[in-house]
């Protein structure tokens, strides 16, 4: 068998020199039709990734009774179901949870790291280099794989239906240490050196020339570490099974299970996906060239 | 996973000891112990962080995997007998073939689309940004909400059915089915939620590569096709490698949609091998023996991580 070319530009090779004024030569028009073709297909492929968010908004906001997606569109749309879920049940409780298990994660992560970053990578002391081996080691270890030893560590603590329990253990980031390193590694020495020189002590270094110097790399980190608690499913499955320590994620897979109305489901969804599009719209440059530069891992 | 390094200024960067002053000033020796104590308080509260909750753990699935372990605390050691359960344990080795069957399913998917993906937005002139975001926006979503729009997408009286009834078909039953179906309206679900990351990277990787190449290519009359298949995805190569390592990983650790979608059925046709670890620890409350399902899992990753670093060490050491 063989392959035949089918695309327009295919059939006209480049190298035939342009014929005829600028702007109608064949390649011109063969190109603007290539670009029409490209924006109908990325066009249909957008109807397959946005679709199904949009069909969520539409099922939240539908009268729960009347008929609707995927046999009618909903005549006409409403706030009840988003109202009532914040009024029955523990919604409100799993969505603060949440909110205090990513923001409390993202704050306690953030500081730790940096302070361990810059004495990973400017302090000499003791220890240094096995202590930075060993945290980027455990970035090999899946955390499915060691969930059953620190849940019974966790639930030796007591921290088992807490909020606490529940954090203590995802405040251990090794990605974190290791991108903030890389970034206070490369600072020049000198930037130290005046720091040391006009008498700066070793915690106003690092508060005010390290941490606004990696604020970048801060910010990344801030959303993924942000998202990744947000979205956070296992864990929380496992250490918060009362109402107490419930997340999002949680209460909406039991929610899913138990016979709770689609729209229901669909509108505490919706709240849930909520904050992830927010800080999309706002960082979506920063998210873009983080993912493309360092390869973070949401 | 694995992180690109790039140092700006290689000198000031990689050694700081080479641009720091060369003369020893007076009491430099009580300076290097207030340093040391300095970097030592720094490191302090991610040392207790660790210690506790990965160090320890780390070890402590190694050691559990060797026991009895009972919820309240008393255990048995066993040596290497959980190992040996597991060996003759037909559930294992169903999960194992569940897994390694959604990884089948699942990474050649989320590559082609991914691939695709970005192949299309490297070519487009205008709205690449428009197009780019609305590609990326449900890598923004959980695995738990992506499973739950797609339990209702794939329901019986859902609007995939509700079309494929429109022209006199189905209901099918995407995740009550038959296994491969299953599996495959799982891989779908995260195919959905996942591929903006990795479409991402390949774009990143695209947009470095020299336009010359291309531009020689199609003087020697290739065309799209034939430009794609011999000039673009060879010099893309460590890229689809990068990826490939990195999904395959993610395959592995599939639990999510799995939980909210199917509860590992039907008839354990979708109980992957985290989901199996699960089970035993949390409905069994048989900890050693999940123990040693987390290690079988610490392996696998281990290995393909591996092989990710031994390509990408001889890539990187120019």
């Amino acid at each position: 068998m063989t392959a035949t070319v089918s695309t327009p530009a295919g059939r006209h090779p480049a190298g035939r020199p342009a014929q005829g004024p600028a702007g109608h030569s064949p390649r011109r028009n063969t190109e603007k039709r290539r670009q029409r073709t490209l924006t109908w297909v990325l066009a249909v492929i957008s109807l397959f990734t946005v679709a199904p968010l949009i069909a969520v908004a539409v099922l939240a906001l539908s009268p729960a009774d009347a008929p609707t997606l995927p046999y009618a569109l909903p005549s006409s749309l409403t706030l009840d179901n988003i109202v009532r879920i914040f009024n029955v049940g523990e919604f409100p409780l799993w969505l603060w949870n949440s909110f205090l298990y990513s923001a409390v994660s993202v704050v306690v992560v953030l500081l730790t790291a940096s302070m361990a970053a810059y004495a990973l990578a400017r302090k000499r002391f003791p220890g240094r280099n096995a202590l930075l081996w060993a945290i980027i080691a455990t970035m090999m270890v899946p955390v499915q794989a060691t969930l059953i030893p620190t849940f019974i560590l966790i639930s030796k603590m007591g921290g088992v239906n807490t909020l606490w329990g529940l954090i203590l253990p995802t405040l251990a980031n090794a990605q974190a240490i290791f991108l903030i390193r890389q970034f206070v590694r490369d600072m020049p020495e000198e930037l130290f050196d005046a720091a040391r020189i006009d008498g700066a002590g070793e915690w106003r270094t690092f508060w005010q020339i390290v941490l606004p110097l990696i604020r970048p790399v801060l910010a990344t980190l801030a959303i993924f570490v942000f998202l990744w608690h947000w979205n956070d499913l296992l864990w929380p499955l496992v250490v918060g099974q009362s109402d107490a320590a419930r997340t999002l994620t949680v209460g909406l897979a039991t929610l899913n299970t138990e016979t709770a109305s689609t729209s229901n489901v669909m509108a505490a969804t919706l709240v849930s996906f909520i904050p992830c599009l927010v800080i999309f719209a706002l960082l979506q440059k920063h998210i873009v060239a983080s993912i493309t530069h360092s390869g973070v891992k949401g | 996973m694995s992180i690109n390094t790039r140092t700006r200024n290689p000198l000031a960067g990689r050694h700081p000891e080479l641009t720091a002053p060369q003369f020893k000033p007076f009491g430099a020796k009580k300076a290097r112990s207030g340093e040391a104590l300095a970097g030592i308080l720094f490191v302090l509260p991610t040392l207790i962080i660790f210690g506790l909750f990965k160090f320890l753990p780390i070890f402590g699935a190694g050691a559990m995997s060797l026991t009895e372990y009972s919820l309240n605390g008393d255990f048995e050691f066993l040596g290497a007998d959980n190992y040996v359960r597991l060996a003759e344990d037909p559930n294992f080795w169903q999960s194992l073939r569940v897994t390694f069957l959604y990884v089948a399913i699942f990474v050649p998917f989320i590559i082609a689309v991914s691939l695709a993906g970005a192949v299309l937005l490297d070519k487009l002139v205008r709205f690449t940004g428009t197009f780019r975001a609305l590609l990326f926006i449900p890598y923004l979503s959980s695995f738990v909400m992506a499973g739950i729009i797609w339990t209702w997408i794939f329901s019986t009286d859902g609007p995939l059915n509700a079309a494929l009834g429109s022209l006199g078909m189905g209901p099918i039953p995407f995740t009550s089915g038959p296994q491969l179906l299953v599996l495959l309206s799982l891989a779908v679900v995260s195919v959905w939620k996942g591929f903006g990351y990795s479409m991402l990277i390949f774009l990143a990787g695209l947009k470095a590569q020299p336009a010359e190449v291309h531009e020689a290519a199609r003087i020697d009359g290739a065309g799209a096709w034939k430009s794609f298949w011999y000039v673009t995805l060879p010099l893309l190569k460590p890229v689809v490698f990068f990826v490939l390592v990195i999904e395959t990983i993610v395959g592995f650790q599939v639990f999510d949609t799995i939980y909210v979608m199917t509860g590992g059925g039907p008839a354990r046709a979708s109980h992957s091998l985290i989901y199996f670890l699960f089970d035993e620890g949390f409905k069994f409350f048989d900890f050693g023996y999940a123990s040693a399902i987390g290690v079988v899992l610490f392996v696998i990753v281990l290995i393909l991580s591996l092989i990710q670093q031994r390509f990408f060490e001889g890539k990187d050491s120019k």
